[in-house]
């Protein structure tokens, strides 16, 4: 693995790097926002008109405006759970397995436990999506601790392969015969978290996310273990050598990160969509990356961060509602962020320091 | 028995997409760049290849150039990587990220059809008789009848083997997957080596995309179905070598062709079987690192 690029990115900066540092992400983010003009350019019969529904087609009511806020909440939560994965220098590929099955379990749980009440119902089922994205994540951090897999390929192979498994328990053990929806019965309405901006989707899902960003910066920064994992993120040999028990930093950051991925997909559930949908959550696991990167690993960042990626996914929304283009433009403009967004030469560049060599 | 020949005859048709794209991998890995962007890249490779037959109405014409483009998008892949110096893990997500995004947005903005095209007015592939062999009774059934690309991946991966070792470039190349450090004190830059290397897996994984979509006559979102991460793990588990790569690679084709028996012969749910490649290369990737792990310890 790349080691050294990635501990560029863990590595504390003095506030004036930060500056610079800024500057190199608005060269990302303008980058990005080009290639959405580029692109409607080039795809719509009608650019103007789809550029203004891309840019400001949120703004234009609450119904708008408060479904990209709950789209953003999904994304802090994986966010989070990579930014605790990477500062320990643990790379989580199986995001997107990881918030689908916690997602799977809560739904599972919740409808299993109508009869106990809302309190204890939902309480069980976002500790059930937690231990089972937790254990996903954990199982690739055990096996790079006993035989050295390579984590980041475990991962996502698992995940892959959990994704289609919840396919096919959700479109068929636990398909709702009465509809003809790919998907599970309803939760109960008890369960599901209040509506907060009518008539939009936000959800009361966005205060536990923000308690959640709080409790992951206490813990990293604020905590003897937090310390102790980003030693361990830094320099292994240099923890080692201290005297910490290096291996627990190997499976505790996996496992805390596969619990956040899991949790967000159980809000998601709770706050949105309140019952399984096949592939509800594709992309999720993905853009937490991004959201990561983009917040330099920093987890108070992770919300601005989630809120970018959920207005570029909610303007491609609005556009193709309104327009002609396809919502897939999204993903090409977040993958022209993520091609980017560790590209340390940007950032020297905008430093001033041509090291283009 | 006779159950198990077909099997392994599928197998073989069915391995060489992903040897192909194991191929391109091998000349990344060697220069010491774990290249995850092999499904993004076969993707591509697959859309553009059928796509631009199509358009052009010649199989040549539109394979070079589907190729090519696929080639482009290795460069800038390694434009990213090497010149901007961006992760390369992250940049190889990126071009799986941006690969599905293009091919389902360009299908629609040509096609306007984001599911299953079906391609009517492109030639099926022929199959390859070979004259003697073919004769021989259980070689003939492996070895001849299969389409012309199944070979072709062989004389690319004699290829590839040629010029990784018995070539000057692929010395060099090699020597800056162990240590970049020696090309410099020669007086060349290891970054044009691994530049080469990108666009070499550029290369290979558009014509393995090609296999996908023209054998297919059809181009289905998402085609490449973890393909090329299962070419990744068959580079592992080939132990970087070519002819290690043959025999993982014939290992899934094998798995993949009595996944596909299974399907229909035992009626087990199609999601299972699309899961299994995924299963099966952990499990591999597992009992590889396993091996690997205790070889080391008792060094």
């Amino acid at each position: 693995m790349n080691g050294a690029a990635l501990l560029q990115l863990i590595k504390r900066i003095s506030p004036k790097q930060v500056f610079f540092r800024a500057s190199g992400l608005l060269i990302v983010i303008g980058a990005s926002l080009a290639s959405i003009i580029i692109l409607v350019f080039l795809l719509s019969q009608y650019p103007l008109m789809t550029l203004r529904y891309f840019f400001f087609g949120v703004f234009q009511n609450l119904f708008y405006f408060g479904n990209m806020i709950n789209r953003a909440i999904p994304l802090m939560f994986t966010g989070l759970g990579i930014t605790l994965a990477m500062k320990s220098s643990n790379f989580n590929l199986g995001g997107e397995g990881q918030v689908y099955a916690g997602a799977f379990t809560a739904t599972v749980t919740a409808l299993a436990l109508t009869a106990m009440g809302a309190f204890i119902g939902t309480v069980a089922a976002l500790t059930a999506a937690a231990v089972t994205g937790g254990v996903m994540a954990g199982l690739s951090g055990f096996l790079k601790m006993k035989w050295k897999t390579n984590e980041l390929i475990s991962s996502f192979l698992l995940s892959n392969a959990v994704v289609l498994v919840v396919n096919y328990l959700i479109t068929g053990p636990f398909k709702d015969p009465q509809t003809n929806l790919l998907a599970t019965r309803r939760i109960a309405q008890e369960f599901r978290f209040d509506k907060i901006l009518l008539p939009s989707n936000l959800s009361t899902g966005i205060y536990i996310a923000l308690v959640m960003v709080c409790i992951v910066y206490f813990y990293i920064y604020k905590t003897r273990s937090g310390y102790e994992m980003r030693m361990c993120g830094q320099n292994r040999e240099f923890a080692r050598f201290g005297g910490l028990n290096v291996n627990t930093y190997i499976v505790l950051p996996m496992f805390l990160s596969g619990a956040l991925h899991g949790f967000g997909g159980a809000v998601a559930i709770f706050g949105t969509y309140h019952m399984g949908i096949k592939e509800f959550s594709a992309g999720m696991g993905w853009n937490g990356i991004s959201v990561a990167l983009i917040a330099r690993l920093n987890p108070l960042a992770v919300i601005p961060a989630a809120l970018f990626f959920a207005y570029i996914e909610s303007g491609a929304s609005i556009a193709m509602l309104h327009s002609d283009v396809t919502f897939e433009i999204a993903s090409i403009v977040q993958s022209v962020i993520f091609f980017l967004v560790t590209a340390e030469t940007i950032y020297s560049l905008a430093k001033g320091k041509r090291s283009l060599r | 028995m006779n159950v198990v020949l077909t099997l392994l005859q599928n197998g073989i048709g069915v391995m060489a997409p992903i040897l192909l794209a194991a191929t391109g991998g091998l000349f990344t890995e060697k220069s010491g760049m774990l290249n995850i962007a092999l499904e993004g890249l076969m993707l591509v490779g697959s859309f553009f290849c059928v796509v631009l037959v199509s358009q052009t109405g010649n199989l040549l014409l539109g394979l070079t150039l589907g190729v090519l483009v696929t080639m482009v998008l290795a460069g800038w892949l390694g434009f990213v990587t090497l010149f901007l110096k961006a992760n390369v893990f992250i940049s190889g997500l990126a071009t799986n990220l941006f690969a599905s995004g293009i091919t389902v947005v360009l299908a629609f903005q040509i096609y306007r059809n984001k599911g299953v095209i079906i391609f009517h007015e492109i030639p099926s592939l022929g199959r390859v008789t070979i004259p003697i062999i073919s004769q021989v009774p259980v070689l003939g059934r492996l070895i001849s009848g299969h389409h012309v690309f199944v070979y072709f991946s062989w004389l690319i991966l004699v290829i590839a083997w040629y010029v990784l070792y018995k070539t000057t470039f692929g010395v060099r190349l090699r020597s800056v997957g162990i240590n970049d450090q020696v090309l410099v004190s020669l007086g060349r830059n290891p970054r044009n080596y691994r530049m080469a290397a990108f666009l070499i897996s550029g290369f290979c994984c558009g014509l393995a995309g090609a296999i996908l979509t023209l054998s297919l006559r059809a181009f289905v979102p998402n085609i490449t179905a973890g393909k090329g991460w299962i070419a990744l793990v068959v580079i592992f588990l080939g132990n970087k070598r070519p002819m290690g790569l043959f025999i993982a690679a014939l290992v899934f084709g094998f798995a993949e062709s009595l996944s596909n028996y299974a399907q229909g012969a035992m009626n087990v749910p199609a999601d299972f079987i699309l899961a299994l490649p995924y299963a099966l290369t952990l499990i591999a990737m597992i009992g590889y690192s396993v091996v690997t792990y205790r070889r080391q310890a008792l060094e």
